[in-house]
């Protein structure tokens, strides 16, 4: 089928001129303010990073729930799955430049908190954020491959049953590795805080920006002259749709749970954190966060024409992917900035980055493969699937 | 490719079946006499019933003090079994009403028999709290109208009486929902008597039902609002329960995961108690065709994956237990795992999250009895879990001379033994009364080899 690159020459230069400027700027920011340019850089990082394993997830999800519907637009998720070694690597970087931020210091006799003073050793810690990577990039990577080796031989049922069983090693490794590394990277911002849902908000935040980033590749990559044109229909948008739905519900009702039960307890130790985040210049912003992530996209979403049109989806994402940034941010920037927000140039530089960086990184591994694996024995279904 | 799409899109029916075979299989049981099987079981049933019938007169007519609690420990054997009996529900829900948004067309097999244990385990749940009042005839007093009884009034700020609200919505909400499912099969059953009171009892259960395209418009746009409906109180219902626990101040019961763990912990559990009964009811009322080794094994797949999420919340607190540095916290989950009870934590472990994973494998996944020891397993893990975490953090508390055991009392026993009574005693009858499968929708999900008509043809059959 005759069909344009995703991305022309002059925008990716441009777009590759802009990510290389804003991230000069956060770099010579680690010298002239950087607590705030290196906040910048781990929030930057992390909104991609877990973009791309949200895009491994959703492909090993799909797998083992026998899902045929996806197929048609699979390799976006795996374009998104292949993402995940190079974030995750910046992510490293950020990490080990900004290592203090994680510094737990004991006051005298550890008591009990020996355990934490073990756990937040900086050598321990920073090698177990590499082992995350690693694993996420190799299960990830070993998914995409399978996939595309499926385009070069007849369709074979034996092949995506050792698919299955492969979502299933990552499903289970994810779900361990992925509840430590949201410890390890955001909760450990704030030392003496802790919530046993952390882990589960922070899954539920990632679903639901991937969804959004798969929603907009999806739209974007299905008009007039683009590869998936006829390919992704309304069809597939209206399930993109229910499913953004129901996962920005997800979210709510995790931070919701969060929320209540540490407002309602009152210990000291856990409402440092909401207190920081409610009370002062930090409460509208957690307002908006609630508005962005699910009360707009809720009443949005409801009627059924919402979720069957491309523009009110595409519009509807990208007020997600901002209520994203906005999270990513109030999980960040209070503990490691205090009680005053600021929005300023550092701030600009990081947003700039990431709009710009993720077109570039994500149309380049679409661009890597076949746009559609030709040879999933579940295509045919997905290509002529009714809601 | 006729040998892909078979083992991807496995059948949902078997054995080769007309539209008017499905009927007739799922029909015929109920036309029957019941077998000498049923009333053994019945009479097993009934009688666990009469001695919960005893065990609750005698301690109301006496008082609440012939339970094996104390002054440390006043929470222990009756709510456990109100947890249990709560989350067993869950499952029919799950299996109704999300996995209908879901379009999973396999859960036509179980969803009229989960949806009827819902009913059953929530009218269950609902005794112990009420026996737990100690005067039960006033439990009136939970609800909140304008009454004479001047600043007695319900306390909006306490998670027991959201309990009440919650559970009565999801008695409601179930219960319409169980009966609007029904009403095509009640009409089945209507036109396939003879004229007589049965017929009459029928046409009016069935409120009219005329078979018109209309109706069966209006029905299933009824029956997909009601889905959405039922959906958050999967969520909701247990996740009020966990807030008893949750927004208390006590080392081991507060804790921020606790509602979607405690979601997740009743569909885990309830979807082992449809795989106990559905083992036994496709055996005994021969629909082997209807729920076959394919449902059998996505409900394994489904229970394997609750259990994982239920051993990840027990490893999420037992972290950040030590994490979080809280002395009195590592405390509990220590005492959790070496103290006294120590024997309840490791058989919840191994129940829960070991065993379970046996279910990784499909030659574990199709044995049927396996899998029906591994249900059996599960059913008791999730009872001790609720013993674990109401107890342990319950009886050794701050204060070291008030540490207390605990141990049920014959009466508390008698009482957990007659609420499976009460709910064997309903499913025997429901069997009885109403098709245990879903006739209607059966039909409209299994692509029948020998239809009355030609069939649609699915995507995958197409490529073929």
């Amino acid at each position: 089928m005759p069909q344009s690159p995703s991305l022309s020459a002059a925008a990716r230069r441009s777009l590759s001129v802009v990510s290389v400027v804003s991230l000069a700027i956060l770099a010579s920011g680690l010298y002239f303010a950087p607590e705030r340019a290196w906040s910048n850089l781990l929030a930057a990082a992390l909104f991609l990073l877990t973009i791309g394993l949200g895009g491994t997830l959703f492909l090993a999800l799909a797998l083992i729930t026998g899902a045929g519907w996806h197929v048609a637009f699979r390799r976006v998720p795996e374009a998104m799955a292949m993402i995940v070694p190079l974030t995750g690597g910046a992510l490293l970087v950020v990490l080990a430049l900004g290592a203090q931020y994680y510094a737990w210091h004991p006051h005298g006799d550890v008591g009990t908190f020996w355990f934490k003073q073990f756990w937040l050793t900086p050598m321990f810690w920073f090698a177990r954020s590499a082992a995350y990577v690693i694993i996420w990039s190799v299960l990830g990577a070993l998914l995409v491959y399978r996939s595309r080796k499926q385009d070069t031989a007849p369709v074979n049922v034996q092949q995506h049953t050792g698919n299955v069983r492969l979502a299933a090693i990552f499903l289970a490794v994810y779900a361990i590795t992925f509840s430590l590394a949201s410890v390890d990277w955001l909760m450990a911002l704030d030392p003496m805080w802790y919530s046993t849902i952390w882990g589960i908000y922070n899954f539920a935040g990632m679903m639901v920006a991937t969804l959004a980033v798969i929603v907009i590749l999806c739209i974007v990559l299905s008009a007039p002259g683009r590869p998936l044109h006829g390919v992704f229909t309304t069809e597939h948008l209206h399930d993109l749709g229910k499913l953004l739905l129901s996962f920005s519900c997800f979210w709510m009702y995790i931070w919701f749970s969060q929320y209540m039960l540490i407002w309602y307890a009152n210990i000291p130790e856990e409402t440092s954190h909401f207190v920081t985040r409610t009370i002062g210049p930090w409460g509208p912003v957690v307002v908006a966060s609630l508005v962005l992530n699910w009360l707009a996209p809720f009443f949005i979403l409801l009627p059924r024409p919402s979720k069957r049109s491309r523009s009110v989806m595409l519009r509807v994402a990208v007020l997600i992917l901002v209520g994203r940034w906005v999270d990513v941010w109030l999980m960040i920037f209070p503990s490691t900035l205090g009680d005053t927000p600021a929005f300023g140039i550092w701030e600009l530089a990081a947003i700039a980055c990431v709009v710009t960086a993720a077109p570039l990184l994500l149309a380049r591994s679409f661009a890597s493969a076949p746009p559609v694996p030709v040879h999933d024995p579940f295509l045919p279904e997905s290509l002529h699937y009714h809601a | 490719m006729p040998d892909s799409t078979t083992t991807l899109r496995p059948p949902l029916v078997t054995g080769d079946k007309t539209l008017s075979d499905v009927t007739r299989d799922i029909c015929e049981p109920m036309a029957r006499r019941p077998t000498a099987l049923w009333w053994g079981a019945f009479s097993i049933s009934v009688a666990a019933l009469l001695m919960g019938v005893v065990a609750v007169t005698y301690q109301i007519a006496t008082g609440i003090g012939v339970w094996g609690l104390n002054k440390t420990v006043g929470w222990a054997f009756d709510i456990t079994n109100f947890v249990f009996w709560v989350g067993i529900g869950h499952a029919g829900t799950l299996i109704s009403a999300v996995l209908f948004l879901f379009r999973q067309k396999w859960r036509t097999a179980v969803n009229r028999a989960a949806e009827a244990m819902t009913l059953f385990a929530v009218m269950c749940a609902g005794i112990f709290p009420l026996i737990h009042m100690g005067r039960p005839w006033l439990a009136f007093w939970m609800m909140p109208y304008p009454n004479t009884r001047g600043p007695l009034w319900v306390n909006f700020k306490s998670p027991l009486l959201w309990d009440v609200f919650a559970i009565s919505t999801y008695l409601l909400i179930s219960a319409v929902f169980w009966y609007v499912g029904l009403l095509p099969d009640l009409a089945t059953i209507r036109d396939r008597s003879a004229p007589g009171w049965r017929r009459r009892i029928f046409s009016l259960l069935c409120l009219g039902w005329d078979g018109s395209a209309r109706t069966w418009h209006r029905y299933e746009t009824v029956y997909l609002l009601l889905a959405g409906l039922a959906t958050p109180l999967v969520f909701s219902v247990h996740t009020i329960v966990s807030m008893d626990f949750a927004t208390a101040v006590i080392p081991g019961w507060h804790a921020t995961i606790f509602p979607p763990y405690f979601v997740a912990g009743a569909i885990f559990s309830g979807l082992a108690m449809v795989l106990t009964l559905m083992i036994i009811a496709r055996k005994v009322m021969s629909l082997e065709d209807y729920i076959t080794p394919m449902h059998i094994d996505r409900m394994c797949k489904l229970m394997l994956s609750m259990g994982c999420l239920v051993g990840l919340a027990y490893g999420t607190e037992f972290f950040i237990a030590f994490y979080g540095g809280n002395g009195f916290e590592q405390f509990v989950f220590l005492n959790r795992a070496f103290g006294p009870f120590a024997w309840a934590y490791w058989t919840m472990v191994v129940c829960n999250v070991g065993i379970p994973q046996l279910l990784w494998f499909r030659r574990v996944r199709a044995s049927l009895p396996l899998v029906f020891v591994i249900a059996i397993v599960v059913n008791i893990g999730m009872w001790f879990e609720r013993f674990v975490i109401i107890v342990t953090s319950l009886h050794r508390d701050f204060l070291p001379s008030s540490w207390a055991g605990y141990a049920p009392t014959i009466v508390e026993i008698a009482t957990f033994i007659g609420s499976f009574g009460l709910f064997f005693t309903c499913f025997l009858i429901f069997c009885r009364i109403a098709p245990v499968i879903a006739i209607a929708e059966v039909k409209g999900a299994a692509h029948l080899k020998k239809p009355h008509a030609p069939q649609r043809e699915s995507g995958a059959e197409k490529a073929a």
